[in-house]
């Protein structure tokens, strides 16, 4: 069976998201495996980079995806407030949720727990993807950056390894 | 020499062609010197001016896209050129003004004194170069218009008391019109 993160890959791409940058997340593998299959992933050393990265490209006309972890999020903090925001660069942020589940991994669950109010105190529209409501989220998102809006969209992490 | 001073010196070599800036004195004296459409001016990000000018470059392989940084901020992204190293761009100039110190913060120094950042450049795959006087300068922009592949241009100067006027656009503005510059034929 097709994963939906698969299923989003290819709605990204059939919807003009051109780029997709980022640095791996576990959470996240099936998506990012599939865009590295298609050749169509950029890896980053550090998710500033990337974000920094999207933002030369949307500058050139050519909409951007940025993937990460939520931990990676939390380093860009500043990258989204002082460029993506300040200056309206839209991008899609995917998000991977470590600290969703109470019992993830302990370096996990401070930034699993802020995660949500963090998104609300720094203004990012943010949608929390299901196998079910991926579809409707991920048209939220185009709309937004049709718009020049950035918006983040958040995959639970609901597995163990 | 001092920076106001030599990038005066690169910007007689530049014309219409795109320009990030990095945040700080650098985009200052860009804006004193040669305000234009095509120069972005990354007031914030610290760090990025390099990631940004990638992704620039990456989408525009006919235009040559100018980079214009400091010691400071490439030491705190040395990552960028890791991946402009990977990706290879042939049209991406990073000038690197050095003058071992984080000038915007008070004057701070930083590791550029005993780490020499053009060999980093080395090993990412850039085409070096390391300049201390403004023959070489001069000389070294002649010589990259023939130049197939990432340049980076180390200019070495000393810390200066000429602080230039703050970035007085707004940023959306900023954007608009370089996105706008990108799009003109040239």
């Amino acid at each position: 069976m097709k994963s939906f993160q698969t299923k989003i890959f290819d709605f990204f791409q059939k919807h003009d998201v051109e780029n997709f940058i980022g640095v791996p997340d576990s959470t996240l593998k099936e998506f990012i495996s599939y865009g590295l299959k298609k050749k169509k992933i950029i890896v980053t050393t550090r998710e500033e980079e990337a974000i920094g990265i999207a933002s030369g490209m949307c500058l050139s006309g050519s909409n951007s995806l940025v993937f990460m972890q939520n931990a990676g999020f939390a380093n860009s903090l500043s990258t989204i407030t002082s460029l993506v925001e300040l200056y309206k660069i839209p991008i899609i942020f995917l998000i991977g949720w470590r600290g969703y589940l109470k019992d993830d991994a302990p370096e996990h669950s401070m930034i699993g727990k802020i995660q949500p109010d963090l998104l609300k105190i720094i203004e990012l529209p943010t949608k929390t993807l299901s196998s079910n409501n991926w579809k409707k989220s991920c048209e939220w998102a185009i709309k937004k950056i049709q718009n020049n809006a950035s918006c983040a969209l958040i995959v639970k992490r609901e597995f163990y390894d | 020499m001092i920076r106001k001073e030599v990038m005066k010196i690169v910007l007689d070599h530049i014309d219409s062609q795109p320009i990030i800036s990095a945040n700080g004195f650098i985009s200052r004296d860009l804006f004193e010197l040669k305000e234009k459409n095509s120069n972005f001016y990354m007031i914030g990000s610290m760090g990025l001016a390099s990631s940004i000018g990638l992704g620039v470059a990456l989408k525009n392989p006919r235009k040559r896209i100018y980079v214009f940084d400091g010691d400071g901020n490439i030491l705190m992204n040395l990552g960028s050129l890791v991946t402009i190293g990977y990706m290879r761009p042939k049209n991406i100039i990073h000038i690197i003004f050095d003058n071992q110190s984080h000038e915007s913060t008070g004057g701070q120094p930083t590791a550029s004194n005993k780490i020499e950042i053009s060999k980093f450049g080395k090993i990412c795959n850039f085409k070096t170069f390391v300049v201390s006087n403004t023959k070489s300068l001069k000389n070294c922009l002649r010589q990259i218009k023939k130049i197939n592949q990432s340049i980076m241009i180390v200019i070495k100067i000393s810390k200066s008391n000429i602080q230039s006027q703050r970035v007085s656009l707004e940023p959306e503005f900023i954007k608009n019109r370089f996105m706008d510059s990108l799009n003109e034929k040239k």
